[in-house]
């Protein structure tokens, strides 16, 4: 009778393979586990480090103070001009002000990195890039969505925004989208800083360039052809289309495809923000570009 | 066994000069360097500003690719194999920026520990460690904009040791601390290697590199002109002496002039307030203090000494030389 323990009679070759796999998946979770926490945990601290409104008066003043005034600017204005209903302004506009969380609070969650110095012991580290990159936008969706929020309830009480309590679920669901495609965008704004000097500049082109071409406050179909193509190419456009028709009484089901196209666009934004970031990075250890512009 | 290896590390910058007539230059920031740390060892890498230290730190801390050469940490190249060796390394670098100036230094720590994938059960404790390491416990809550240098640069160390590395890279992490910081900073260092650590550390302050490092490797202008123990340097020009000069408003075609003169080694000048310092290296067996004040006409002389050579004057003769 054979003494040999059953494990030893596995064949080494076989043993060595199972061990080794075991290793791997040990590591590969492990690994996973420390991405998810970067991407919560230090998208959270990381958000606090750098998004440069976030005392409390600067917030009301700039997250809360300036969306509602350009809500009600845009909607006396309409109303003076007696082109179309209040709601048509008032969701384009409320929708659109989360790009003040989307676009800046992405531009100054990337960008800063570079403004503040802390660029360099960032990418000393190991950390995955896809989390780091990723985790900084998940505190601005967030921001985005109180702004927005913001935005209807305050259109609730001062211009008799009422729209039908049933619609308001599918109503979240598109601002929802609309805010993390338009994030993307901030992300990509954000990518762009990390090499270019004055990225507050074209973050500032963007945000009103969106009142102009993405159907804010004038209707998209009446944009000369070139403004309509880029309109629909950009984030925002179809989700505030789609909104629009929610609250007039659309099921989401009617507003699909909008939201496809919108959530579609936004990915497009990210991945390409995601590939510019890399990309820079490579670069900067190819041409030590680092800290340079 | 060789813990950092630099092999025919070369370094070159491509910069663009003028407006609208741009010209493509290319600038050589460091010249084919080598060298190798062994275990547990604190090596230096000392050499003035510009000399190419912090690019070569750069290439070993996976920052920066080389132009040409190899480099390889715990014998894994830094350029094939960036992420494994920035998982072994810690990077401390001098100087105010590179802190989350809004977050307190618990929550800099508690992220750098997040990115460096320290475990979540152990942070706090990593973090309370080290915070007393670097003699920053109690402040721990007050954000950085209210830091001294001092106390920034103690918690760059604190977060560069974060992940407990066992190669760790100092670039000039004393510069601007005042005397008292920079020894309290020193006292730090020195007790990375005692814990088994390998440190390379670069400096321009002599003593520093003399106070700290096993051995050290002089750069200047790219290349490595140097290398050695602290005694060894000494010894290249122990040989000589140096003669010490005040004087009141020397003019540069003197010094010129004094650097022209047969035996003198290397001169170098030091403002203090309204007068300098001249420093003269000179070949041994030769008396020059008349030559040498013979050169200085138009300026005033105040005191005229003669003294051994320190290790300070080895490291200025060799970057004069270079």
């Amino acid at each position: 009778m054979s003494n040999t323990a059953p494990e030893s009679r596995v064949p080494r070759g076989a043993r060595g393979n199972a061990g080794t796999r075991f290793r791997r998946a040990g590591r590969t979770a492990g690994q996973g586990r420390a991405a998810l926490r970067v991407f919560f945990v230090g998208g959270r601290i990381s958000y606090r480090a750098l998004f440069n409104w976030i005392s409390p008066v600067m917030y009301v003043t700039t997250m809360l103070g300036s969306p509602l005034f350009q809500i009600l600017f845009f909607t006396y204005l309409g109303r003076y001009a007696g082109s179309r209903s209040d709601d048509f302004f008032i969701v384009g506009n409320a929708v659109q002000v989360s790009a003040m969380a989307g676009i800046y609070g992405m531009v100054m969650g990337i960008a800063n990195e570079r403004q503040f110095g802390t660029l360099t012991p960032l990418l000393a580290t190991p950390a995955n890039r896809l989390a780091v990159f990723a985790g900084r936008a998940l505190p601005n969706i967030v921001n985005g969505l109180v702004v927005s929020s913001f935005g209807f309830a305050a259109s609730w009480l001062l211009l008799d925004f009422s729209p039908d309590a049933a619609s308001l679920p599918a109503l979240a669901f598109v601002v929802v989208v609309t805010v993390v495609s338009c994030t993307a965008l901030g992300m990509l704004i954000g990518s762009i800083g990390l090499r270019a000097r004055d990225v507050f500049f074209a973050a500032n082109l963007v945000y009103f360039l969106m009142l102009l071409f993405c159907g804010v406050n004038v209707d998209v179909d009446s944009l000369p052809g070139w403004m309509e193509a880029i309109g629909r190419s950009v984030p925002l456009t179809h989700g505030i289309e789609a909104a629009r028709r929610v609250v007039e009484g659309a099921t989401l089901g009617d507003v699909r495809g909008l939201i496809v196209t919108e959530a579609l666009i936004g990915i497009a934004y990210a991945v390409a923000a995601y590939v510019l970031f890399r990309f820079f990075e490579a670069e900067s250890r190819r041409r030590a570009s680092l800290e340079t512009f | 066994m060789n813990v950092v290896e630099a092999v025919d590390l070369r370094r070159t910058y491509k910069t663009t000069t003028g407006t609208i007539r741009r010209r493509s230059l290319e600038v050589e920031a460091v010249r084919g360097i080598s060298f190798a740390i062994a275990e547990g060892e604190l090596f230096g890498l000392l050499g003035p500003n510009g000399a190419g230290k912090t690019t070569t730190i750069k290439m070993l801390i996976t920052l920066l690719i080389p132009t040409s050469g190899e480099a390889r940490v715990l014998g894994h190249d830094v350029v094939e194999d960036a992420r494994w060796v920035r998982e072994r390394i810690g990077y401390v670098f001098g100087g105010d920026r590179g802190l989350y100036e809004r977050l307190s230094a618990m929550d800099n720590l508690r992220y750098f520990a997040e990115l460096y994938g320290v475990e979540p059960k152990g942070q706090r404790a990593r973090i309370d460690e080290l915070l007393e390491l670097v003699g920053l416990k109690g402040r721990e809550k007050e954000r950085v904009e209210g830091y001294s240098r001092g106390m920034r640069q103690r918690l760059h160390i604190a977060r560069g040791l974060l992940h407990d590395p066992p190669v760790v890279f100092l670039d000039e992490p004393t510069i601007g601390v005042d005397p008292v910081g920079a020894r309290e900073l020193r006292a730090t260092i020195a007790s990375l290697t005692a814990s088994g650590k390998t440190v390379l550390l670069t400096t321009h302050y002599m003593f520093e590199a003399d106070a700290l490092c096993d051995r050290i490797a002089v750069i200047a202008n790219g290349e490595i002109v140097a290398q050695g123990t602290p005694q060894e340097l000494k010894a290249g020009v122990a040989d000589g002496s140096v003669v010490e000069v005040e004087v009141f408003g020397v003019e540069e075609r003197s010094v010129e002039r004094l650097r022209q003169l047969a035996g003198v080694r290397a001169v170098t000048v030091e403002d203090q307030e309204q007068k300098q310092l001249l420093i003269v290296q000179t070949a041994p067996g030769l008396e020059l203090t008349h030559a040498i004040l013979s050169q200085l006409d138009g300026a005033s002389v105040g005191r005229v000494s003669s003294r051994e050579p320190t290790l300070e004057d080895a490291y200025v003769a060799l970057v004069t030389a270079a």
